[in-house]
């Protein structure tokens, strides 16, 4: 539904990170809020540009370099999923 | 007001005013060690005020405000009114306090390395401090305890000791009567009655030391232990801190630093002695 959509990640200097045990605390500066998060949240923000908007396609083929995602139609629309969470956060912006 | 008295507790000076004496009198008794700053600048203000136009003489009772304050608070009686006092304290810290992360817990001292212990009421957090506190640690707080934001340090805040019920009988059967406050009885908390902390206490309680044991305790259950991951720890301490969110990235920062350095667990205990024997134990462990 939204797969076409683009995304930016917030700039790097508006989140700060911290990893506890297997979650990752994301303090957002902007908003004042804490996030904790656990995998693939971190890597999908990683894969994000602050710049260059993406695709959850192109996050995808991003992230398939690194890690054994096996269907990609399947992964893209959790990818697409987790996009629409960041963007409500306010830590992905949708273009 | 008309009677007043300043107080230092910790980092915090209070000045609390009251229309009535007998408030005042009870403060000055069981703060008699701590510095009276008479005139001095006060962090906070308190005032106990009648609740109504006619309230300071029939059936006199007591309306907590001060320079934050909670516009539902439901009025107390004059014969509790130094547990008026106190609560006017602990809200005034709570909710205006900015130099500490404020983290809802008691923390007691050895070898310059702290013990923080955090739950909810009733988990027995304060009576063990107290406990604690007669037997070798020093007392540095029943309530709050103040994680420095550069430092990681945890520094004191050494009211007096809010005992209730179960915990009164325990404590009056080792602290010498003349530590001990009046019984207040039929609080809306039941009973309650203050404990003075220890000499060592109130000298050194502008003296902070590194957090090095984090428990969750609770009373009541079959002794028990387990470690706690570090982002259960994150998420029980923000829900324990009253001021995690109005300090915003150095509160984010300070807090999880000290989920990172200090390790924590949970301890189940039937008694203080269980408990006591268990933290013990795993204060060696740590040594």
């Amino acid at each position: 539904m939204t797969a076409k959509c683009r995304y930016c990640r917030e700039e790097r200097d508006a989140i700060a990170a911290c990893a506890l045990d297997d979650f990752t605390l994301l303090y957002h500066r902007t908003s004042g809020q804490t996030h904790m998060v656990i995998s693939p949240v971190p890597e999908i923000l990683d894969a994000l540009d602050e710049a260059v908007p993406r695709t959850a396609a192109q996050v995808h083929d991003r992230l398939a370099d690194h890690y054994d995602l096996g269907d990609a139609d399947s992964v893209i629309a959790v990818i697409d999923a987790h996009l629409a969470e960041l963007t409500a956060l306010g830590l992905a912006r949708r273009l | 007001m008309r009677h007043q008295i300043t107080l230092k507790i910790g980092p915090a000076t209070f000045r609390i005013g009251s229309a009535w004496r007998d408030p005042i009198d009870r403060l000055a008794s069981l703060y008699a060690a701590y510095p009276m700053l008479p005139g001095g600048i006060a962090d906070f203000s308190v005032r106990l005020e009648p609740a109504g136009p006619l309230r300071q003489w029939l059936r006199p009772s007591i309306f907590i405000t001060g320079d934050h304050g909670l516009a539902e608070a439901a009025p107390m009686s004059l014969r509790h009114g130094l547990l008026a006092a106190e609560m006017g304290m602990n809200l005034q810290m709570a909710l205006g306090w900015r130099r500490h992360l404020l983290i809802h817990a008691s923390s007691v001292e050895k070898d310059g390395r702290v013990l923080v212990m955090t739950g909810e009421s009733g988990s027995g957090k304060s009576t063990l401090a107290a406990q604690l506190g007669e037997r070798g640690w020093r007392l540095m707080g029943d309530e709050f305890a103040l994680l420095d934001l550069a430092t990681g340090q945890i520094f004191p805040f050494p009211r007096l000791v809010s005992l209730k019920n179960g915990a009164i009988d325990v404590l009056s059967a080792e602290v010498p009567p003349d530590r001990m406050g009046p019984l207040l009885a039929n609080t809306a908390k039941g009973d309650i009655r203050h404990l003075v902390p220890r000499g060592g206490a109130i000298d050194r309680m502008e003296e902070g030391g590194q957090p090095a044991l984090l428990l969750f305790p609770r009373f009541g259950h079959a002794a028990d232990r387990r470690d706690v991951g570090q982002a259960e720890v994150f998420m029980r301490l923000t829900q324990a801190s009253t001021n995690y969110v109005a300090l915003g990235e150095a509160g984010f920062l300070a807090l999880s630093r000290l989920v990172q350095r200090v390790p924590a667990h949970a301890i189940d205990f039937p008694s203080g002695d269980d408990a006591i024997a268990m933290i013990e134990a795993l204060w060696e462990e740590r040594a």
